[in-house]
């Protein structure tokens, strides 16, 4: 896990590389990579890589990056961990390519050699990289399947400028700052600025599960190579099965997922809640070997002692699986003193990313580089509210919209009850427009601000762009669209991996763990454990988000799983909402979502374009 | 490369002037590589030019109705085309329909102050509607990204390019005394003298001369052009600089035009909206140094000090300054223009055509 850029003057007429712009994008990195910093420019000054790392595989200087193949004809910075390197490199080996070093990152170059820009299709991990080749003058710029390791380029026509972070981007000098309307509006519709879009019109994100590659007439058209519609999709297609045999194949893809993830050679520790995905996580560790392994809680000041606190029970799920257990107290001082730090270290705007900011600083405090996070469970196992309220809200809504302009009506009264004080959430008022959709139904589901509602908080003809740039219902349904027409699982599944999970959850790991040099390892994020999970339907008869419990041997105790269905809280959303100045509520009334809107508006503020940002 | 393209252009073979130059450059590099390319122009005749082998050009349609039935008719009828090229934004909706209608990809040329503003929603359609469009400028690029939903990879540059007889020379003398232009320093600016385009900034140029003659007692502002503005322009140099510091030249043949460059030691154009400003190349390619302006196309055209200096015109002191400084400077280095001559203009034009075929047998192979 590290921090990578690059600069290409990919035309002839571009001057030779910045290496000082390249400096400079490479210093706004260094929390990514405090163990190291490498620079490699070609001879002819047209390209240039930098990397900053953070040692995981092959800790010795035969890792450093940027790494050239053992012909100089190939040079690669790479952000991330290939999990099945081992597995790559014997199937190298027995085709007779050599190795110099016992790095992942040697078996991408190896890799490339052997099989081009369609090695990605064989990686198992998270990654983002840039391998450039000196033979046919292109340069490979690829992302992980689910967009865990984030890669931002931006193009000007005559140089192309890729790095791990869209600030990192900017600290280089050479990008314009001017805003994206469609990245703004995307930001205040979902809480995160949705993929490829960022909110500054010259930086777009690599898309997940795509590569880009640029050579002479500059960067093509990004070409996928993996949708998680289709695979899921795919897996909708498998033979039928029981519950039990069912079960096994989830607790069967469990283990070999944590398996893969495991492989490092610096300890690897867990993020534990109290929750069940975490412990299963501890708890398969445990099964598979892992002595004294470090977990991570976080507990708030304001709990301590209060049903609300996560922290005795996860102590009982790391006495059973004899972890070493370090609870992280955190309280409201903390997170307004460190509330500047976090605001620098967002590489774009989010409503979350706070609880991994604290859970990764306190990891770091404990001496760890390493996490396995139950990030992703929700997605796979279907444990959010959307796997229900959308399918249902799409049955029920869907008649409304034979009869047509009824549900804009209903919406403008609604809207006008609502603003003279009627007791709704300002969301309710488009249930009959969008509800009776998918893509609506999830805006619904998801949104933090309605479409309609967003003149009142930015500039009218800014909104009326970034709506047009961005068509956000149409962004959403493009999530489901592929191939054959998904089952109700599976089309929650795909919107909430592709959407919430890429364009949040991940992206704001990143930042929040890569701020305290934490790599944060996601087990539950990993098609080749997706593919390996029995089909969705099925998942969801089992109740897959339970049936977690029992995966790791012993399975974890019987007070977690009545935990999980009283949910979790933190206090967190009541921070954010006084951080942004929304109204005073009593303190049980604030959820989330009243929360988001009000820290939304306050992250926004904290100015991304203009001369100000980054 | 074995393509048939057609090109609906405003103007190519038979027309001078800048986007007529640039379309014959861009026929011939194609051609070159094997392309076969049906020019439909608005505008001039090739008849009795000696086209390059593989170009052929139609004659000239310049009613818009009877041109657009043309495109089609031929899209049609003298088909198959590989690739519909279309020279000038005006054209896009009609390139766009005989693309539709034949179902070849369609490539879609601008140049500069064609996009710079927003332009109607069948315009945007149309030009949104583009399997590729070149640019002559990272300014005009980034200009039309800010109001088309392009993805930015389909938007690629491909500057304009400086033709081969712009190359260092000796000053002649002759000519220094049959336009009795004195011990000098000579500044020198090239460009129509339009009312539409005071952007370029001759005037701004005569508001700093009196400042520039206190430190240079001989220094002469040589204006070559002409246009519907000329008569304003004579007065305002008289105004702001008197009779004798600038010097109208009107329209110059080509040769004495080359001769100017050799004599002259700076190039002046503190332009802020050149699509591209190929002209500082050319001065810059014989030597001389250039004064351009902030804004447009131009901070393509003098990519670092080896050429010259961009500055903000309506900052008097910061024009003399640049002027002087530049003036200081000796010539500019040519190697900074080897990258704009023709062979590297060919070479990105043709890989250019083969991304598009390229894309458009994939898109048809994965389909």
């Amino acid at each position: 896990m590290c921090g990578i850029a690059g600069i290409f003057a990919y035309l002839d007429v571009a001057p030779a590389v910045d290496r000082e712009e390249l400096a400079r994008m490479n210093a706004r990195m260094a929390p990514r990579g405090p163990d190291g910093s490498g620079d490699w420019f070609s001879a002819d000054q047209r390209i240039g890589f930098t990397h900053r790392r953070l040692a995981i595989i092959d800790l010795s200087e035969r890792g450093a990056q940027p790494m050239h193949s053992a012909d100089g004809r190939l040079t690669i910075t790479f952000n991330g961990e290939i999990y099945n390197y081992r597995e790559l490199r014997a199937e190298l080996e027995a085709k007779g390519r050599r190795f110099r070093s016992d790095s992942d990152t040697e078996v991408l170059l190896q890799l490339y050699a052997d099989r081009g820009p369609s090695m990605v299709e064989v990686l198992r991990g998270m990654f983002s990289f840039g391998i450039w080749d000196s033979r046919t003058r292109q340069l490979l710029l690829a992302r992980d399947p689910l967009g865990i390791k984030p890669l931002y380029y931006a193009d000007d026509g005559w140089t192309v400028r890729f790095a791990s972070q869209a600030k990192a981007l900017l600290a280089g000098g050479a990008i314009s700052r001017d805003p994206d309307p469609a990245g703004i509006v995307g930001f205040h519709l979902f809480g995160s600025v949705p993929d490829p879009f960022t909110v500054w019109r010259g930086i777009r994100a690599v898309p997940a599960g795509t590569t880009v590659l640029v050579d002479a007439a500059g960067p093509e058209a990004p070409r996928a190579y993996y949708n998680v519609a289709q695979s899921l999709g795919r897996r909708a297609g498998a033979a039928a099965l029981d519950a039990k045999d069912a079960r096994r194949q989830l607790g069967t893809a469990v283990h070999d997922s944590v398996r893969h993830h495991l492989v490092a050679d610096v300890p690897v520790a867990v993020f534990l809640s109290a929750g069940l995905d975490s412990g299963a996580l501890l708890g398969t560790m445990a099964e598979l070997g892992a002595r004294d392994t470090l977990a991570v809680t976080l507990s708030f000041a304001e709990f301590k002692g209060e049903r609300h606190d996560e922290a005795p029970l996860a102590a009982e799920i790391a006495a059973r699986y004899s972890a070493r257990h370090v609870v992280r107290t955190v309280d409201r001082a903390e997170f307004e003193r460190d509330l500047p730090a976090i605001l620098d270290a967002m590489d774009m705007p989010t409503i979350d990313g706070i609880n991994t900011w604290f859970v990764a600083k306190a990891a770091h405090e404990a001496g760890i580089k390493v996490a396995l996070s139950g990030l992703g469970a929700d997605e796979c196992f279907g444990g959010y509210p959307s796997f229900t309220d959308v399918p249902r809200s799409v049955r029920l809504m869907r008649p409304f919209r034979l009869i047509p302009g009824l549900g804009a009506l209903a919406r403008r009264v609604l809207s006008s009850a609502i603003a003279s004080g009627a007791r709704l959430h300002p969301k309710s008022a488009g249930v009959l427009q969008y509800g009776g959709d998918w893509a609506g139904a999830y805006l619904l589901r998801r949104g933090v601000f309605m479409p309609w509602e967003l003149d009142g908080v930015l500039e009218p003809a800014l909104v009326a762009e970034g709506l047009r740039r961005l068509a956000p219902l149409s962004h959403i349904a493009a999530a489901i669209q592929f191939g054959r027409p998904l089952g109700d699982f599976d089309r929650v599944a795909a919107m909430e991996t592709s959407l919430y999970m890429r364009n949040q959850l991940l992206r704001d790991a990143d930042w929040a763990g890569m701020a305290h040099s934490i790599e944060i390892r996601v087990p539950y994020v990993d098609p080749f454990f997706l593919a390996a999970l029995p089909p969705g339907d099925v998942l969801a008869t089992i109740k897959a988000k339970e049936a977690v419990a029992d995966v790791p041997q012993p399975p974890l105790p019987e007070a977690s799983r009545n935990r999980a269905k009283t949910g979790f809280v933190t206090p967190v959303g009541r921070w954010m909402r006084d951080a942004g100045g929304g109204p005073t509520e009593a303190a049980g009334d604030v959820t989330f979502s009243n929360a988001s809107r009000a820290w939304a508006l306050r992250v926004w503020q904290a100015g991304w374009t203009g001369s100000a940002a980054a | 490369m074995s393509a048939r393209l057609l090109a609906l252009v405003s103007d190519c073979y038979g027309m001078g002037g800048g986007i007529a130059r640039y379309n014959q450059d861009l026929v011939e590099a194609l051609a070159e590589d094997g392309a076969e390319i049906l020019v439909l122009p608005r505008h001039g005749r090739s008849d009795g030019i000696v086209l390059p082998p593989g170009v052929r050009q139609e004659p000239p349609v310049f009613n818009r109705l009877r041109y657009s039935l043309k495109s089609l008719w031929i899209g049609w009828r003298q088909g198959p085309f590989d690739v519909v090229f279309c020279g000038h934004v005006y054209m896009a909706p009609i390139a766009w329909m005989v693309a539709r209608m034949i179902g070849a990809p369609y490539w879609l040329q601008t140049h500069g102050a064609d996009i710079w503003k927003t332009r109607p929603d069948l315009l945007r359609r149309a030009i949104e509607a583009a399997d590729m469009v070149t640019t002559v400028s990272r300014g005009t690029r980034r200009s039309l990204l800010g109001w088309v939903d392009l993805p930015p990879d389909r938007i690629r540059v491909l500057p304009d390019t400086v033709q081969d007889k712009f190359a260092p020379g000796p000053p002649s003398e002759a000519l220094r005394e049959r336009l009795a232009l004195g011990a000098g320093p000579i500044l020198l600016t090239v460009g129509r003298l339009s009312a539409g385009e005071r952007y370029k900034g001759h005037e701004q140029v005569f508001g700093v001369l009196p400042a520039l003659r206190v430190q240079f007692p001989g220094l002469i502002h040589v204006v070559v052009g002409s246009g519907d503005d000329r008569a304003y322009l004579e007065q305002r140099a008289l105004e702001l600089a008197g009779a004798s510091a600038v010097r109208f030249l009107g329209f110059v043949p080509e040769d004495d035009l080359l001769g100017l460059y050799h004599l002259a030691d700076l190039y002046v154009m503190p332009s802020t909206q050149e699509g591209f400003g190929i002209v500082y190349l050319e001065a810059a390619a014989c030597g001389l140094r250039v004064v351009g302006g902030v804004g447009g196309g131009s901070a393509d055209a003098v990519p670092d000090e080896r050429v010259g200096a961009l500055v903000d015109p309506s900052d008097q002191a910061a024009l003399v300054a640049a002027i002087a400084g530049q003036l200081a400077r000796g010539n500019a280095d040519p190697a900074a223009v080897e990258p704009y001559r023709r062979a590297h203009f060919a070479a990105g034009a043709r890989r250019l055509l083969a991304r598009l075929v390229d894309q458009r047998r994939r898109k048809k192979g994965a389909e």
